[in-house]
């Protein structure tokens, strides 16, 4: 038996049993501090950078192996998948798209929600039907009308900017007549400056007109509504100045303008009321020769109740009626 | 009873050594994912082997160290091969000279005892600190184990069954 050599007596160390519940105690302590305390990890460590060799041997003729199989790919296969690629490439392309559009919406109502939200003047909130037809003046139907209680002359903002004024109110849909438009006007203000223009449209553009030479205006200037029209609310911004040319030969600066809103882009847009106006002082009194003959009428009638109120002896009504008829006539 | 009859030559510190890197590397071979339930634990194999075949070379202490590093490799937790194969390697010392004496078969059937053992430990000590019950198919490698044990018995003599005789 010399393959099972019995070990000799003197080598023979500790006895087994000893050796046994040695290591036995040795493994359940290990076991407990890497399950519950977590402390082997050190050791871990070192004894898988002892193996990390060993692993990288067995590993590489794998991978090897792997790249050779990569290399050796078929040409139909390639072609195959290239052309399958394509075609998904095609479809999240048009998948983009489609979300980018709806991802420029929310921006849009979110921030015209905001906007919303913050004003107390807020008519109704609406969406760009389609824009007018007519190639000769900018305009944008909108999809509400009397039934949301708009009038014509109301602002139209969008999350920029003012983007024009209703001019024709149905009963379901709404014109609105962008800054651009030809004949479209709007009171501002240089909001650095605080001097007052009006900002014409030109069919395309705004551009401030009427502004003298050396008036303090410089490209960049932010143009808000100055509000002191009975229609726009106050400091809502419009336009950006663009290129100012001054030319001597000239009386007034060429002023180009930018609109803020996006007169073209706009999906949807804030209709608010017209400014609230103090209540107005009565309007003058008639003029004179219309009021005379009201005043001698009113006088004769008095007259003639007082005869009666005399006749009837009651003559403090008509005395009354008299004075108010007189107090009506020119002072 | 045939096989302690033939003469060997010495077998060489070399070889052992090899025979455990091979089946460390077979561990770390990245096979495909369902292997690992059939696939034995040849280190556990050679562990028994060595210890059944060179009781002075291979011992209790062999097998704990051979358990740490196998834990390692196989990112199991620290200690629970070791248990295992401390405890194997003592069952196989304590019958050691009877078991070396049976023929193959018969020793088959203690492999496939003893791996199951192994294969116990290891689900007690796993659940013991917290996991869950992985199946039965657990106990499945053990039998596959049994089954090549009279091979790699075979394999191993190989190098050192002396040529001239």
């Amino acid at each position: 038996m010399d393959f099972a050599n019995t070990p000799s007596f003197f080598r023979q160390g500790p006895r087994p049993l000893v050796r046994l519940i040695s290591c036995t105690t040795l493994s359940i302590a290990l076991l407990v501090a890497d399950s519950r305390f977590g402390l082997m990890e050190p050791a871990r460590e070192a004894l898988s950078v002892v193996l990390y060799p060993l692993q990288w041997a067995v590993n590489a003729p794998v991978s090897g192996a792997r790249d050779l199989g990569s290399f050796l790919t078929s040409q139909t296969e390639l072609q195959q998948e290239n052309r399958q690629l394509r075609a998904a490439a095609l479809s999240n392309a048009a998948q983009l798209g489609r979300l980018a559009t709806v991802e420029r919406e929310l921006a849009e109502l979110k921030a015209l929600g905001q906007i919303a939200s913050s004003r107390t003047d807020v008519a109704a909130q609406a969406e760009v039907l389609y824009t007018g037809r007519d190639a000769f003046t900018n305009k944008l139907i909108i999809d509400r009308g009397t039934n949301a209680g708009l009038r014509g002359g109301m602002p139209v903002l969008d999350s920029h900017g003012l983007l024009g004024q209703i001019t024709r109110v149905q009963p379901l849909t709404a014109e609105v007549t962008l800054v651009v438009d030809k004949n479209q006007m709007v009171p501002v203000m240089i909001e650095r400056t605080g001097q007052r223009a009006i900002l014409y449209g030109y069919g395309g553009g705004v551009e401030l007109r009427y502004m003298p030479i050396h008036a303090d205006v410089k490209e960049g200037d932010r143009l808000v509504t100055s509000g002191i029209d009975s229609v726009f609310p106050p400091g809502v911004p419009v336009a950006q100045v663009g290129k100012v040319d001054r030319n001597a030969g000239a009386a007034f600066a060429r002023v180009a303008c930018i609109p803020y809103a996006g007169v073209q882009s706009s999906r949807y847009v804030l209709v608010v009321s017209e400014k609230q106006m103090p209540p107005a002082p009565k309007p003058a009194q008639p003029a004179a020769p219309v009021d005379a003959k009201a005043a001698k009428a009113a006088a004769k009638a008095a007259k003639k109740a007082a005869k009666k109120a005399a006749d009837k002896g009651a003559a403090k009504p008509a005395a009354k009626t008299a004075k108010a008829a007189s107090a009506s006539a020119p002072r | 009873m045939e096989r302690p009859q033939e003469l060997l030559k010495p077998v060489k510190r070399r070889l052992i050594y090899l025979t455990f890197t091979l089946a460390l590397v077979v561990e770390l071979v990245p096979l495909p994912v369902g292997s690992v339930r059939w696939l034995p634990d040849f280190v556990g194999m050679l562990i028994l082997y060595w210890v059944l075949n060179q009781p002075s070379r291979v011992g209790i202490g062999t097998a704990f160290i051979l358990g740490l590093i196998a834990d390692v490799a196989t990112a199991g937790l620290f200690g629970q091969h070791a248990l295992a194969y401390t405890i194997t390697a003592y069952l196989v010392l304590l019958r050691q000279r009877q078991l070396v004496m049976f023929n193959l078969g018969i020793q088959a059937i203690a492999v496939l005892g003893l791996l199951q053992v192994n294969q116990l430990i290891m689900v007690v000590a796993r659940m013991a600190t917290g996991s869950a019950f992985v199946g039965w198919s657990f106990f499945l490698p053990p039998l596959i184990g049994a089954l090549l044990w009279p091979l790699l018995t075979n394999l191993l003599v190989l190098p050192y069954r002396q040529r001239s005789l």
